[in-house]
């Protein structure tokens, strides 16, 4: 937890600069919007945040949440199949390429910035042409209003994708810092070797990030695309990709490997979300947006360094004064 | 080193050899087929309603080929290749979607002095172009500036959303805009961008309902603005609190209008961009000038598409989907 700190600290002062600032932030449609943003963002930096954690990227998620939104187009719309069908068809997919990038990783040998710069590139190509170059579009949702309602609804007044965040981010937790399996994780991505010596089975372990990466996309597409209730696939998604290795890297996620903490991707990927917001809320021009941005990643990133220095710094003098007598 | 200077030398003869080739017309099979192009800006169901025009047009001519190209991730940079190999490909004649109105003049004329060039949908009017096929933008932003005096007779405060503001069609229809509203008591309190996202312009809207909850009228000035205006609304449980006016002709900007919650729609026909384009370029690279304006500039006219014309209409882009003929 202490790790976070610095991040927290960023994302706290943020919302009560905005707060005050324009006190509407706080009322309740905004924060049921932000949140429901939050939540979408939310659930696939999640799986980036582990495939980072092993040393890889996954640089794939936008284009992929573009192909499976026109498949969810195409199966619910076009072709007319249960919903339940369609949504199990689509995760599993995302699962599957998951895999399969994890296995091009790990057997092959290939760099995973590759392997999924691939995806990248094959997944918007392919969305353009299953989708023939046009928008496919929910239109009024007939035949699964259900599964539209769920997407687009809220649990107690809670977003469903922030309620499904906060439940796949307590499992994360667990996964990540309570299990075997995620000492396994950081292992992997500190020292392959060394894992692998420690008979790990690092090529599984890797491969595991990445299904894990492909499946958390594979939800936060659906969301994402009855969000915008349509789906471009020229554009749909388009750099998402980035918003989760920003909110990983944020988040305490070392690009080497081998360090990350679930709490801090939420926060990472809740402080783009409410940036955002406060663009639009403190009506600082559209074209400013993305600087705004910018500088404060740029802030958080050297916060967060800064603080972990400090920690270093104090540990080491614990360390000298236990030492002298 | 005799071995490489030889090899040295079969390079050199083969790119001679290659080069002798440009600037040639290829002499094949359908050398009697004049080859006409419509270069198009990003994919999306606007350039398809086009593209349907240019294949109508294709049906229509006798010897004449037309291909019809996306610009794939709808860059200048993008246009320029594909452009360029057009241009290297050797064909006869060019409708082109300037992605940069403003900075690809020079393109352009460069294009021009080897074949006919028309511009469709922004104009670059001191260019070497034959002719400009399209919408008056400036046009389509007065006629929305007017439905926005229909829905706020007493004035009010006005939000526009749009992917791009510094885009030459977004500056225009705003100026159009503008200038109806600017001696009314309707004030247009700011505009959002979005960056052509889906997700961001849902979000924009949802964010100004916070910001201003006293707004009376959004207006969405690119396509995908009206469906993200209207769901957000409905999500807020505000349709029909909030009058919408927007541009062309998503289906659930349609479907918005016909249910009386979107006031109305301006839409461009980009069917005819595409179908009277490459008819002129066709009389042209013949010969025949009688289809060029001395204006120089063919303006397809928008429509305004309220609750009455919905019905009409909606059965017209569904028929132009299909793939059938109109």
């Amino acid at each position: 937890m202490k790790k976070d700190l610095g991040i927290l600290l960023v994302f706290v002062v943020l919302c009560l600069v905005l707060a005050l600032l324009n006190p509407r932030f706080l009322c309740a449609t905004n924060l049921q919007n932000t949140a429901r943003l939050v939540g979408m963002f939310g659930i696939f930096s999640i799986g980036i945040g582990f495939v980072i954690i092993t040393g890889g990227i996954d640089l794939s998620s936008g284009s992929l949440f573009s192909l499976l939104g026109v498949l969810l187009c195409l199966g619910l719309v076009d072709w007319q199949l249960p919903w339940p069908l369609v949504v199990a068809a689509v995760l599993g997919l995302g699962g599957l390429l998951g895999w399969f990038h994890g296995l091009v990783v790990t057997r092959l040998g290939i760099q995973p910035f590759i392997v999924t710069l691939c995806g990248l590139l094959w997944y918007r190509g392919m969305a353009n042409f299953l989708a023939d170059d046009s928008t496919k579009g929910f239109g009024n949702c007939q035949g699964f209003e259900t599964l539209a309602a769920f997407a687009t609804g809220n649990v107690l007044g809670v977003p469903v994708p922030f309620v499904l965040l906060c439940v796949i981010g307590a499992g994360a937790w667990v996964v990540l810092h309570r299990s075997v399996y995620g000492r396994y994780l950081l292992a992997v991505g500190k020292n392959e070797e060394a894992a692998r010596f420690s008979g790990v089975n690092t090529k599984r372990i890797i491969t595991s990030a990445y299904v894990i990466s492909g499946l958390l996309g594979a939800v936060s597409a659906v969301f994402f695309a009855f969000y915008a209730n349509a789906v471009q696939p020229s554009s749909h998604g388009s750099f998402y990709e980035l918003f989760g290795i920003a909110a990983a890297v944020l988040g305490g996620c070392s690009l080497r490997g081998g360090e990350g903490s679930v709490v801090g991707v939420l926060i990472g990927a809740a402080l783009l979300q409410v940036l955002k917001n406060l663009v639009n809320l403190l009506g600082i021009r559209s074209s400013l947006d993305f600087a705004v941005m910018g500088t404060v990643i740029f802030l958080g990133v050297v916060i967060d360094e800064i603080l972990k220095r400090h920690r270093h710094q104090r540990g080491l003098r614990k360390v000298q004064e236990a030492d002298s007598p | 080193m005799k071995r490489r200077e030889r090899i040295a030398w079969a390079i050199v003869t083969a790119m001679a050899v290659a080069l002798s080739g440009c600037g040639q017309d290829t002499d094949g099979d359908d050398a009697a087929e004049v080859q006409l192009a419509f270069v198009a800006g990003a994919s999306t169901d606007f350039w398809t309603f086009a593209r349907r025009g240019c294949e109508k047009a294709d049906r229509e001519l006798d010897d004449v080929s037309i291909e019809f190209r996306f610009t794939t991730d709808g860059t200048a940079v993008e246009q320029r290749r594909v452009l360029e190999d057009l241009q290297t490909r050797g064909i006869d004649g060019l409708a082109v979607t300037p992605l940069d109105p403003g900075n690809q003049g020079p393109l352009i004329d460069q294009l021009a002095g080897q074949m006919p060039v028309v511009i469709t949908d922004s104009d670059i009017p001191d260019s070497q172009r034959r002719c400009y096929v399209g919408t008056n933008n400036v046009d389509a932003g007065r006629e929305a500036g007017r439905m926005l005096k229909e829905v706020l007779p007493a004035g009010g405060k006005v939000m526009l959303f749009v992917g791009k503001k510094d885009a030459q069609n977004a500056k225009e229809r705003i100026e159009g805009l503008m200038e109806v509203v600017r001696d009314t008591s309707i004030e247009v309190v700011d505009i959002r961008t979005d960056d052509i996202d889906r997700v961001r312009a849902k979000a924009n809207v949802n964010d100004t309902l916070v910001k201003h909850p006293d707004i009376g009228c959004f207006v969405g000035l690119w396509s995908y603005n009206g469906p993200a205006i209207l769901h957000a609304l409905k999500d807020a449980g505000k349709l029909g609190q909030v009058k919408v006016v927007c541009f062309d002709e998503e289906d659930d900007t349609l479907q918005g209008i016909k249910d009386g919650y979107i006031y109305g729609s301006v839409v461009q026909q980009p069917f005819e961009f595409g179908y009277q384009s490459m008819h002129l370029l066709a009389k042209v690279t013949s010969g025949d000038a009688s289809g060029m304006p001395t204006s120089r500039q063919i303006i397809i006219p928008t429509r305004t598409i309220k609750q009455h014309n919905v019905a009409e209409f909606m059965a017209k882009v569904k028929a132009l989907r299909r793939g059938e003929s109109i």
